[in-house]
């Protein structure tokens, strides 16, 4: 009986934690998602896109502050 | 000829010296320096890790290679072995593509040089605790927790500290959403945390000897529930966040399915922490825990091959490039063995199954299907594909190494698992066959007897896999050593 507890939460917990990652998540976000290995390399970026025809927000990312702690404060 | 080679060495450290430095130095968008340092170790304890493998390997052919020299004998030199390449190169792989990624994925430089710093010579420190200590006899006798109580201390700081990093690099990120490669290495870091604290909880007596705070069965399921863990955990989730970043890249195409990868996670992290008991079938475990070690097993096959298929389906309508790129068939092929052994596994956590395997080859078999084929196989993809672009240059010194390299390792585990193969099976029948008048048919020299041809195959599938990584070394040299300083900033600056 234990056992079967036991399972049947970890098979709850499995659906919720699925849930809650998905709820606000478009089929539009996934995609956006899926692309974000490219998105800080233009070139390759614009073979994906020639490639899936997808559109792949491509961006350079910014320079990185001087110092031991890059945080914004 | 000393002189030239003096001045080739010269140059090639020159010119490392000069791309750390600039890197470190003139606040470009990426950390590569850390980067470069652990592509480095991951390939010098991959070939030592691995050259100590193939020296075990002599020593079940030919027990003279144990050298009648205690720092030398096979239980001295097997945890060692599995430590090397383990911590040493699986991990130092994993710290690599883990900075790698992390950083290209969220667009934001890792966060603190000198901590990023701290943990790549602190994680080298680690490794020298083990192979200095090992050899001496020093063990906590915990199957790939060997290292005792003074060296875990170190290795949770050092472990603490590339959290921080990871972690802080992630909340600075400047993308909104955490790609998902990223979920699969945060979970990696936590989880080996949690394990690698719970099953080194001991009391010290002396610097280099402890106790384990457990007793009997609950010490052997702490013990396997870590041991399972550091495969499920180590050598598994961590790859899986190589895979969902390295794959997608080197085909240019997007992941097969953003949401499968998203229930592949929680799944695989939901079911794998169960399934330790599995290797404490037929003990004094209560037969319950068994029961459900192999059940969480069976059911982890959903995931694992969720994960599997997601992987191999990101190659549609790009199949044609495994023609013309090695590195693809390197990431293809660990796929493959991925599927395969965690096909097996399960199989194998079967309780029948197991009574047939257990304590036989079949089960080194099965760890060096994942080991060679998945774990080190992915590696070698993600380590020719990081190399050129964090040492500035177009491509690796050498394509056709790379080929010989893929078809090498290939040989090497596939003789290496079927020879393993063949040798469980012949053994766990020959344990178990009885005479009519109940004694035993076989005494475990004859069984060790018909192991022996197995033990020469497996011997020179370690010699091949081992001569891959040696090529690769070799090409990794040939690349670094022309490595281009101003192509490197620039990658690292728009990547």
């Amino acid at each position: 009986m234990f056992e079967l507890m036991m399972n049947g939460v970890a098979v709850i917990a499995l659906w919720l934690a699925v849930e809650y990652c998905l709820k606000r998540q478009t089929a539009q976000s996934l995609e956006d998602a899926s692309l974000i290995p490219f998105a800080d390399d233009p070139e390759v970026a614009r073979r994906v896109e020639m490639a899936t025809g997808l559109k792949v927000k491509a961006v350079a990312p910014e320079e990185a502050k001087p110092g031991w702690i890059n945080l914004d404060i | 000829m000393q002189d030239l080679s003096g001045r080739v060495a010269w140059h090639y450290f020159a010119t490392v010296e000069a791309m750390t430095m600039s890197t470190a130095t003139t606040g470009q968008a990426y950390n590569y320096k850390v980067v470069r340092q652990f592509i480095v170790a991951t390939i010098v304890w991959g070939v030592v890790g691995m050259a100590m493998g193939v020296w075990i390997a002599s020593q079940l052919v030919w027990p003279e290679m144990n050298l009648d020299l205690p720092w030398t004998t096979f239980g001295r030199l097997r945890p060692l072995h599995t430590s090397l390449v383990i911590f040493g190169f699986a991990g130092s792989a994993q710290f690599a593509a883990s900075y790698y990624a992390v950083q290209r994925t969220c667009q934001v430089r890792l966060f603190s040089d000198k901590l990023a710093a701290f943990t790549f010579w602190g994680w080298q420190s680690v490794i020298v605790v083990m192979l200095v200590s090992l050899p001496l006899g020093y063990t906590t006798t915990k199957e790939y927790a060997e290292i005792e109580f003074t060296g875990a201390v170190w290795m949770t700081v050092v472990w603490v500290a590339y959290a921080i990093v990871f972690f802080t690099t992630v909340v600075q990120r400047k993308t909104k959403h955490i790609y998902v490669g990223n979920w699969f290495f945060g979970a990696f870091i936590v989880v080996i945390a949690m394990l690698h604290v719970v099953n080194h909880l001991s009391i010290p007596v002396d610097w280099f000897k402890s106790y384990p705070v457990y007793a009997g069965a609950t010490d052997a399921m702490v013990q396997w529930w870590y041991g399972h863990n550091a495969v499920g955990f180590f050598l598994t989730t961590g790859f899986l966040g190589m895979m969902y970043y390295f794959v997608p890249k080197q085909v240019n195409r997007p992941v097969y399915s953003y949401r499968l990868s998203i229930v592949h996670f929680w799944a695989l992290i939901t079911l794998y922490i169960w399934a330790g008991p599995h290797h404490l079938h037929y003990t004094a475990l209560p037969d319950w825990a068994q029961s459900l070690g192999m059940a969480m097993s069976l059911i982890l096959l959903a995931p694992s091959w969720g994960g599997m298929i997601n992987g191999m389906m990101t190659l549609s309508g790009a199949w044609h490039k495994l023609r013309t790129d090695p590195i693809l068939r390197f990431l293809v092929l660990s796929l493959a063995f991925y599927g395969m052994s965690t096909f097996e596994g399960p199989m194998m956590a079967i309780k029948t199954v197991n009574a047939l395997s257990h304590y036989t080859d079949w089960t080194i078999g099965h760890v060096h299907a994942g080991a060679l084929g998945w774990v080190a196989m992915i590696t070698f993809g993600a380590v020719y594909h990081m190399v050129p672009k964090v040492f500035g240059r177009e491509q690796m010194h050498s394509t056709p190494l790379i080929n010989t390299h893929f078809w090498l390792a290939t040989i090497g585990t596939v003789l290496y698992i079927a020879s393993m193969w063949v040798n469980g099976i012949t053994q766990g029948l020959m344990w178990r066959a009885i005479n009519d008048d109940g004694t035993l048919t076989y005494s475990f020299v004859e069984a060790l007897q018909a192991s022996h041809p197995g033990f020469v195959v497996r011997f020179v599938g370690g010699v091949f896999f081992l001569s891959g990584m040696l090529l690769m070394a070799y090409n990794v040299w040939r690349t670094v050593r022309v490595a281009d300083v101003a192509m490197a900033e620039r990658e690292a600056q728009i990547a």
